[in-house]
């Protein structure tokens, strides 16, 4: 059967079939311009952790460096100089302690990336867990005049208005990552306001606030990738790896929560965390096992 | 019989691959769950993640299946299983409805980078429940190398 073609069929259905052509093409096109995209984003986080790889060097050894220094002339005080003790033990202190505080965020890191950072839920003394924290940074945040403010309220009407249940390691490590952040972004004698709440969804809300150097729009899609850090104007020195935030985002996530921020440059920053209860059963009697035991029956398909 | 072997609870974005025999036991929406088994050396693991690919953002963590599959391989290869010997079996990357992301397909594409990854790395797939619009539970057995799967009606995983 031979069925005959017009001219005009003919140019109508090639240019259906240019039209089809061109929109595969810039289909193709946005495709790959995204592709370039994702292969820029990892191609940076690769150098980024590179680039990592040199500096823990340098920020594990010096802390140490000074460790060993200072504990050394302390030991070579003579015995009535010992009021010279406080002023050195303090410095081996806050050294330490910033050590201390950076091997957690790498190690964290590493069992995020690993898959083994698994909630423990128990139930947490919020107001308490957050007071620790501050009171752990209170040299820190003296040494800057900084004033640090912490409220705390319940609108849940429960009889034990300061507990929720959570994950208290992943907590403090979160509390001390924003708190950190706030201390070191803000300038001399500004104050840092922290607030937390159980909130009207029953979720538990922990807003930490600074007046400090502020982050512009760009930095703040950035700011939860790893080995990313902020611009510090204040110190010349800017400490940490870039891993705080990017743990804290996991660890929120771990919980199903979210985390936000809002910043202005100059305006300092203010960083929200909102975890929901966890689910009743999952955290009554420790966690794993009687927790989220699931019942199998024999009928049940298996592969 | 099992009620003396000891279990876990998988979350999402973490995986696991134990030594001993273990019951490890987990929840699935539209996140997608692959279990890898060596037969002979009797060694299994199991991952769970919620995203299919990496994009560079936030921790390299086996929240993104192809990272949680590789980490999953290497973990159970460490504890001895034989590569050619490994299998697979896949769940989950239903389509329930996420109250938590928007993403436009989000269990089909789990699925679809489960196969694909799993295809590259030559591991086979002897058994799979994936797709469809009901969340699963699962339990696998490390040392059987077995999967139990009950269909669940929840909204939100």
């Amino acid at each position: 059967m031979n069925k005959r073609i017009t001219d005009e069929d003919l140019l109508n259905e090639l240019k259906i079939r240019f039209e089809q052509n061109k929109k595969a093409l810039t289909e193709l096109k946005q495709k790959s311009e995204q592709l370039r995209k994702v292969n820029e984003k990892l191609k940076e986080s690769e150098s980024l952790k590179s680039h990592f790889l040199s500096n823990v060097t340098n920020e594990i050894v010096n802390p140490f460096a000074s460790i060993l220094g200072l504990s050394q002339s302390i030991t070579s005080l003579k015995i009535d100089e010992y009021e010279k003790i406080r002023p050195l033990a303090q410095l081996i202190h806050s050294e330490a302690f910033n050590l201390d505080f950076q091997l957690k965020n790498i190690f964290a890191a590493a069992k995020i990336e690993a898959g083994l950072a698994q909630p423990e839920l128990a139930i947490v003394n919020i107001h308490s867990l957050i007071e620790s924290i501050i009171e752990s940074y209170r040299y820190k945040a003296q040494q800057k005049e900084l004033k640090i403010q912490f409220k705390y309220k319940s609108k849940n009407k429960s009889t034990s208005p300061h507990e929720f249940p959570t994950d208290s390691e992943k907590l403090k490590l979160m509390m001390s990552n924003l708190l950190n952040n706030s201390i070191k972004y803000s300038n001399a004698a500004e104050k840092i306001e922290i607030s937390s709440e159980i909130n009207e969804k029953d979720e538990l809300k922990i807003m930490v606030r600074d007046y400090g150097v502020g982050i512009n729009k760009n930095e703040q899609e950035k700011l939860f990738d790893r080995f990313v850090k902020g611009e510090s104007t204040i110190h010349s020195l800017n400490e940490g790896y870039g891993l705080g935030l990017s743990v804290t985002k996991s660890y929120v996530e771990s919980l199903e929560g979210r985390i936000t921020v809002d910043s202005e440059p100059k305006k300092g920053a203010v960083f929200t965390i909102y975890l929901p209860r966890p689910e009743e059963t999952s955290y009554l009697e420790g966690f794993s096992d009687d927790g989220n035991q699931i019942f199998f029956e024999d009928s049940d398909e298996e592969f | 019989m099992n009620q003396e072997l000891p279990i876990y609870y998988l979350y999402p974005a973490n995986l696991y691959a134990p030594q001993e025999h273990y019951l490890i036991n987990t929840l699935l929406g539209s996140c997608v769950a692959i279990c890898m088994y060596d037969p002979i050396a009797k060694i299994g693991g199991m991952n769970h993640f919620m995203l299919p690919l990496w994009n560079g953002e936030g921790l390299a963590s086996p929240k993104y299946g192809n990272i949680a599959i590789e980490k999953l391989l290497e973990n159970i290869l460490k504890n001895g299983a034989k590569k050619h010997n490994v299998i697979a079996k896949v769940f989950g990357g239903g389509e329930v409805i996420e109250s938590q992301h928007h993403y436009f397909n989000i269990g089909l594409r789990n699925i679809e980078v489960a196969h694909k990854m799993l295809k590259e790395l030559n591991i086979p797939i002897n058994g799979e429940s994936t797709g469809g619009k009901l969340g699963r539970k699962i339990q696998f057995d490390t040392f059987t190398g077995s999967v139990k799967m009950k269909y669940i009606n929840k909204q939100q995983m």
